[in-house]
């Protein structure tokens, strides 16, 4: 909260703008409020959420037309018509939002397009909207006798509301639900294993727009008084990316210096109007290429310049591990059982009725060749796979097929065998997103409650702390992962993991790339964790450490299990010496030998 | 009947036109897994450029599609040299440069020829052909001939020719492509220059049968694009098919539903692809949720 402390000279200089503008000058602050509110709404959407949102002025227009056509056609006061038109923004959010739940990226971005274009053609066509001529001659918003037709007076409201949706963008971005946007932004997989409910998080994502776009239409259609389609055209879609992407997607307040400034663009270049579009082009331009995160990225950008000229030499360094406090584990019974698991591919069977149950508390492996579906097996437990044909139980309650996210909310953790750490979020930030274990229908403490998220936010702040000391990576906490050594990315990704405080730990290939005493802290921290009370699945191909670690250790092989049981039993079992090696009737496979032999 | 019959036409007639546009998109997007929303900007570029020289120097419109593929193959190259530096990175920050660019050609085209547009008169001199009481214009049989020859050329470069392998060859994989000794670098410069004359070859052919001004890259684009994305993205005989359909789908929608049809033809497109995201042919790297 500190860190905000130079908005409140920003505010009061908002406050007093108005005594240095005259009635122009303020009709133009006005509009850049306006389109400040928009480009949070974009920034929320595209930035922080990574939706390819092109539909946001279309959002904008069915405020401002809502507004129109309920106050002029249908005798709605204005307020009680802008109610109405927020909730049809946000209905219409959710409309354009649902192609998002099918598709991704460029795909979305011209479904959203198409879509605004619908809106567009819808407007300057029906009757009802008052066709290429638009509406005018809407009332002017009463509030308690004060004139609002006048522009001084109209940027207060505006003000007051503007500072209410930053605010509120603001508390997103900064808690849970923002983090868990940005980590659905880097990948979504992983976001969903760790708890994150894809779908609603999309159409939530699609709702803020809508909001955000109504707002600002609302307060359009009090502004002028007057709509018309080319206000909410593909022109001024563009308009507004640049907006974003000049003041930068991921960071609100970019975004909000990015529309003022390019509003204030176009009000001085009003009579070079074609020189002024060919210079957003080219500003994009140059922007995507030398600074994709905007005017907000480049202090960050010149620091790192910076660091990298002094030449910082100094090693990021993982502390030691500090042991979890024994538990026992809790009664017993089994962990996991998974029943005769079938599951198909096109033309492959991966896995072909494989079993196996894990008793509460162990350390299980599990070993084959490459391609005999451990993985697959991975991916039907933690819900990314559905079986094709038989059951996953966790605790004895069958949980076949469920969302990554339901699993990991029911205590299933797992890491990836090619880490899948969130790129855009700090070392902290990764662990904060295991952390948080609300489920997604808490959103509505977001408008509601909104003290309650900060004391939460609070909470697992100082939790975070706790585990990014006993993971020893204190050093390491506020660093950018991709900047991180392979093997304390490894130990990051296992700590994001424990941070869903999960009853269930599976771990693909934790040891690869680890160099020698890696493998042993890591055979340590396994230990405590299982010491703890939590069951642990572990698919490893240095022999090494499966047998020196594992209980029980289950062999699979194209996609059967082969073997099961004490490791030593298991390694000198005829089959997996066969699957390994191949039989004495054929020369082992390269592959074989290789793997076999790590 | 006859109505059918003549929607039908004229649908074939734009779907041919987007079909290019839809195959520019393809070849760029599956070489280098760039989606070019400058796309459209292009078309508008190469629509001014043959009408104007046409209009000009009243020399064959041959000649005139020729110089407007030369000028957009020039712009293509530069627009592939900017953003090199992100190819195969930033999928987003990729996506957003071209939309800069669109907007840079688009004011270009303000500057260069005023915000009015102008109207270009048929190339074919000769009336409509009477077949059993359906008038078919004699320029859209062109369109639609030009249009088939191209996409016969571009698969016979992309399947007979040794850098047409290589092409093919880079957007299965760009790694592996430049292991082989492929100049990755090139070979995308040259797909790029490919998509961005096929783009000028449509905005030429659709140029007489609309109003050239500079906004028509907008629609364009959006229908050329959203007709890749109903073939199946990156796949050339989706392009095709895709490109059809979409013009077919348009044809019916301004039929049936007169000012609407654009409302009616998005909304359809919509709930087509919410239905299959991966369009009719598919995509291997389909990016969907």
């Amino acid at each position: 909260m500190k860190r905000l402390a130079w908005l409140v000279p920003v505010a009061v200089a908002a406050w007093l703008l108005p005594y240095g503008l005259d009635g122009y000058a303020i009709h133009v602050a006005d509009v850049a409020v306006i389109f400040a509110i928009l480009a949070v709404g974009l920034g929320l959407t595209m930035g922080v959420a990574g939706q390819i949102n092109l539909a946001q002025v279309a959002f904008f227009g069915v405020g401002a037309y809502a507004v129109a056509i309920l106050t002029t056609q249908a005798g709605f006061g204005f307020w009680a018509a802008a109610a109405l038109a927020l909730l049809i923004a946000m209905v219409f959010g959710i409309l354009v939002g649902i192609p998002a739940l099918r598709m991704q990226s460029h795909y979305l971005g011209i479904v959203t397009l198409g879509l605004a274009l619908a809106f567009t053609n819808w407007v300057t066509n029906a009757d009802i909207a008052g066709r290429a001529e638009g509406i005018s001659d809407i009332p002017v918003p009463p509030l308690f006798g004060v004139d609002l037709s006048s522009g001084y007076l109209f940027y207060y409201v505006e003000l007051v509301v503007f500072a209410l949706a930053l605010a509120f963008a603001l508390l997103v971005t900064r808690s849970p639900l923002g983090r868990r946007l940005r980590a659905m932004r880097d990948d979504d997989l992983a976001a969903g294993a760790l708890g994150a409910q894809i779908p609603l998080l999309r159409m939530t994502a699609f709702v803020l727009s809508g909001l955000y776009g109504g707002v600002a239409g609302v307060l359009y259609a009090g502004l002028i008084r007057f709509v018309a389609p080319e206000s909410f055209n593909i022109a001024n879609m563009f308009l507004l990316l640049a907006m974003v992407i000049i003041g930068g997607r991921s960071s609100i307040l970019g975004c909000v210096v990015g529309a003022v400034a390019l509003t204030l663009l176009r009000e001085a270049l009003l009579d070079a109007s074609g020189y002024a579009q060919l210079g957003y082009g080219l500003v994009v331009v140059l922007v995507v290429v030398f600074a994709p995160r905007g005017l907000a990225g480049l202090p960050g950008q010149l620091r790192l310049l910076l660091r990298r000229r002094r030449g910082d030499g100094s090693r990021a360094q993982l502390g030691a591990f500090l042991p979890y406090e024994p538990a026992p584990s809790d009664a017993g019974g089994n962990a996991l059982e998974v029943r005769a698991v079938t599951k198909r591919f096109t033309g492959l069977t991966a896995l072909d009725g494989v079993s196996l149950t894990v008793p509460a508390g162990q350390i299980r492996g599990i070993v084959g060749p490459n391609g005999s579906g451990k993985t697959t097996l991975f991916n039907v437990i933690s819900g990314f796979y559905t079986p094709t044909q038989g059951s996953v139980l966790l605790r004895g309650q069958d949980l076949t097929g469920a969302a990554p996210y339901r699993l990991s909310l029911c205590g299933v953790a797992r890491t990836f065998q090619n880490l899948r750490l969130f790129e855009d979020l700090s070392v902290r930030e990764n662990i904060l997103v295991g952390l948080d274990r609300t489920p997604t229908s808490w959103i509505w403490r977001y408008p509601s409650l909104p003290w309650k998220v900060l004391g939460y936010e609070r909470t697992l702040r100082a939790r975070a702390g706790e585990l990014i000391e006993r993971f020893g990576l204190a050093d390491v906490a506020d660093a950018d992962p991709r900047s991180l050594p392979y093997g304390i990315q490894r130990r990051i990704e296992l700590a994001r993991a424990m941070a869903m405080s999960p009853s269930l730990l599976l771990l693909d290939e934790p040891a690869a790339g680890l160099n020698g005493e890696e493998v042993r802290q890591l055979g340590e921290i396994v230990r405590s964790i299982r010491d703890s009370g939590v069951t642990v699945v572990i698919i490893e191909h240095n022999m090494g450490l499966v047998m020196s670690l594992c209980e029980q250790v289950t062999v699979l092989s194209s996609g059967r299990v082969i073997a099961d049981g004490r490791p030593a039993e298991v390694a000198v079992h005829p089959d997996v010496v066969a699957a390994y090696l191949g039989d004495s009737m054929s020369t082992p496979s390269e592959a074989a030998v290789e793997e076999a032999s790590r | 009947m006859q109505v059918f019959l003549q929607t039908l036409i004229g649908g074939v007639t734009f779907g041919a036109v987007y079909a290019l546009v839809a195959m520019g998109f393809s070849i760029v997007y599956r070489t280098m897994g760039l989606v070019n929303f400058a796309h459209g900007s292009v078309v508008m570029i190469g629509a001014y450029a043959a009408s104007t020289f046409y209009l000009a120097t009243q020399l064959p419109f041959a000649v005139a599609i020729i110089v407007a593929i030369t000028v957009t193959g020039l712009i293509g190259l530069i627009i592939e040299r900017f953003l090199r530096p992100l190819e195969n990175k930033d999928f987003t920050l990729m996506l957003i440069g071209t939309i800069g660019f669109g907007a840079v050609l688009e004011a270009g085209a303000v500057l260069i020829w005023g915000a009015t547009g102008h109207a270009v008169p048929s190339p074919v001199a000769t009336g409509p052909i009477d077949l059993a009481g359906i008038r078919i214009p004699t320029y859209n049989l062109v369109v639609i001939a030009v249009a088939a020859a191209a996409t016969g050329l571009l698969a016979l470069f992309l399947q007979r020719t040794k850098r047409g392998a290589a092409m093919q060859a880079v957007a299965m994989d760009h790694q592996a492509a430049t292991a082989v000794g492929i100049h990755v670098g090139r070979s995308n410069a040259m797909a790029f220059a490919i998509g961005a004359g096929l783009a000028a070859l449509a905005g030429s052919l659709i140029g007489p049968m609309l109003y050239v001004n500079p906004t028509m890259g907008g629609t364009l684009g959006i229908k050329g694009f959203a007709a890749a994305m109903l073939g199946g993205f990156g796949s050339m005989p989706g392009a095709i098919v895709g490109g059809l359909a979409f013009g077919l789908l348009d044809a019916f929608a301004a039929g049936n539903f007169q000012e609407y049809s654009e409302l009616v033809t998005f909304l359809v497109f919509a709930v087509i692809v919410m239905i299959r995201p991966t369009g009719i042919f598919g995509e291997a790297t389909v990016n969907r949720a």
